[in-house]
């Protein structure tokens, strides 16, 4: 279900469209800079020398998900919905049943 | 409702729907969401271990100490304006001066400048004499092969020589583009006055090469002042306004009577005396162009051998008839050599009794 979704994003282009769209938001509002910082903090906690890509991502994802503004969350929701609505009529045209 | 709807969408797809507790545009959201972590948190790393990571921390931390400051009265450093004239220091006498003042003193200075080019020309004078002492021997060696020409100009012979000479010379310097065209015009006898200012024009020897006639020629159309620095006569008109009606008679003075004056000084106690006893600016020249003329005449000979098809017609009559040029010039390089070691040779030339105009470097390699 989650795969085919994926599929269907990734084979129309939605998926980078959506990227791309999700990036600016996310710039815009100041998300990006904001993980910056934190992610400042943690490498000066971990130490400069010390700090691994994994390090990093343990600690930023989650903060990254939490911290995207709901505005910007519910207009990309609106957005994968209609584009999925779009695909399922295609679909339904294509195939009767 | 729709997520049921796109539920229903998807199981047709696939057989097997999993029970999500999330909806699946949210899971893409957060997939999204994620990525663009993951490409910070690269990024971050990256910049750690390049070292922008320290670059952009202290950049951080030296904006706020180096804000511009928007205040009326302060410049953007926060410093109120200060009236501050600059100075230069004078790479000649090492005396601070303001700027504003600082090209008129260079031009009393350094001798720059029109009015005060006769001064530096008696500094320089002044300064050579103690030279000269210093640099006796290689300058007799140059100045009896620069007087050479002089000698035998007047051979129609000799001539294409003294041109194809200079042409190498000139165009190992490469001051003038248009030199080899000059030079043959000039030896053909029949170049104009500018032209063969030009010929003369990288250092004044180059008009001893001139006949008596062709010199005055030159100095009848042209303003001719030789300047100081770079040794080159000037070629504008008569009324050039750059030099005074003064420098113009005195260069006339100096190169239609410069002939005389060798002679003069040449016979009476048997040496060859410097001409820049009365010249500076031959001296000068001559001084660093003794072995430039010598590298001249071996690029001459390769040339030469090397040039077969030349672009314009008087190029090459020039160089046909420095062919036999040529042959004189190599008895003249072991000749040279030989004079190094004893002086008496040359002395002879110049006292021989046959005359200026007949003695010929090629009897002189005999004697």
């Amino acid at each position: 279900m989650k795969a085919s979704i994926n599929q269907t994003l990734i084979e129309s282009g939605e998926k980078e469209r959506l990227k791309e769209m999700l990036r600016n938001k996310l710039i815009e509002c100041g998300w990006r800079d904001q993980l910056k910082a934190y992610c400042k903090e943690v490498v000066r906690r971990k130490g400069l020398k010390h700090v691994t890509v994994d390090d990093l991502v343990t600690e930023i994802t989650p903060k990254g998900r939490e911290l995207v503004p709901d505005d910007v969350k519910k207009e990309l929701l609106h957005r994968i919905r209609a584009f999925l609505a779009q695909q399922k009529e295609l679909t339904s045209d294509k195939i009767p049943y | 409702m729709v997520d049921s709807e796109l539920l229903g969408m998807f199981d047709i797809e696939n057989e097997t729907p999993k029970s999500e507790t999330r909806s699946p545009e949210e899971d893409v959201l957060e997939e999204l969401v994620d990525e663009l972590s993951l490409g910070l948190c690269i990024e971050m790393h990256r910049s750690c271990k390049i070292g922008m990571f320290k670059i952009e921390e202290e950049d951080d931390e030296a904006l706020k100490d180096f804000k511009i400051v928007d205040q009326p009265g302060l410049d953007v450093f926060g410093q109120p304006p200060l009236k501050k004239h600059l100075e230069c220091v004078c790479p000649s006498c090492h005396r601070n001066l303001a700027a504003s003042r600082f090209a008129p003193h260079l031009a009393k200075c350094m001798g720059m400048g029109r009015n005060s080019s006769r001064l530096a020309s008696k500094r320089l004078a002044s300064n050579t004499g103690k030279l000269d002492s210093d640099e006796d021997d290689e300058r007799d060696i140059d100045w009896t092969y620069a007087l050479q020409p002089t000698r035998t100009r007047r051979m129609k012979k000799e001539k294409p020589v003294v041109t194809t000479l200079k042409k190498s010379k000139t165009a190992k310097f490469g001051k003038n583009g248009d030199i080899p065209s000059a030079s043959s015009t000039n030896s053909d006898g029949s170049g104009n006055g500018a032209s063969s200012v030009k010929v003369g024009s990288s250092g004044t020897p180059m008009y001893d090469t001139l006949s008596l006639e062709d010199r005055k020629r030159l100095l009848l159309t042209t303003c001719g002042v030789i300047s100081e620095h770079t040794k080159k006569m000037c070629t504008k008109s008569l009324r050039c306004p750059q030099h005074t009606e003064e420098q113009r008679q005195s260069v006339r003075r100096y190169i239609l009577g410069l002939e005389t004056d060798d002679r003069v000084r040449v016979r009476p106690d048997g040496t060859v005396i410097d001409p820049d006893d009365i010249q500076v600016d031959i001296d000068t020249y001559e001084d660093g162009d003794g072995q430039a003329l010598r590298d001249s005449l071996s690029r001459l000979r390769q040339y030469e051998t090397s040039s077969s098809g030349n672009p314009s017609p008087t190029d090459s009559t020039s160089t046909t008839y420095s062919n036999d040029g040529q042959t004189k010039k190599r008895k003249k390089g072991p000749k040279l050599t030989q004079r190094k070691k004893k002086r008496p040779p040359p002395l002879r030339l110049v006292q021989s009794p046959g005359g200026h105009g007949d003695v010929t470097q090629y009897d002189i390699a005999n004697g």
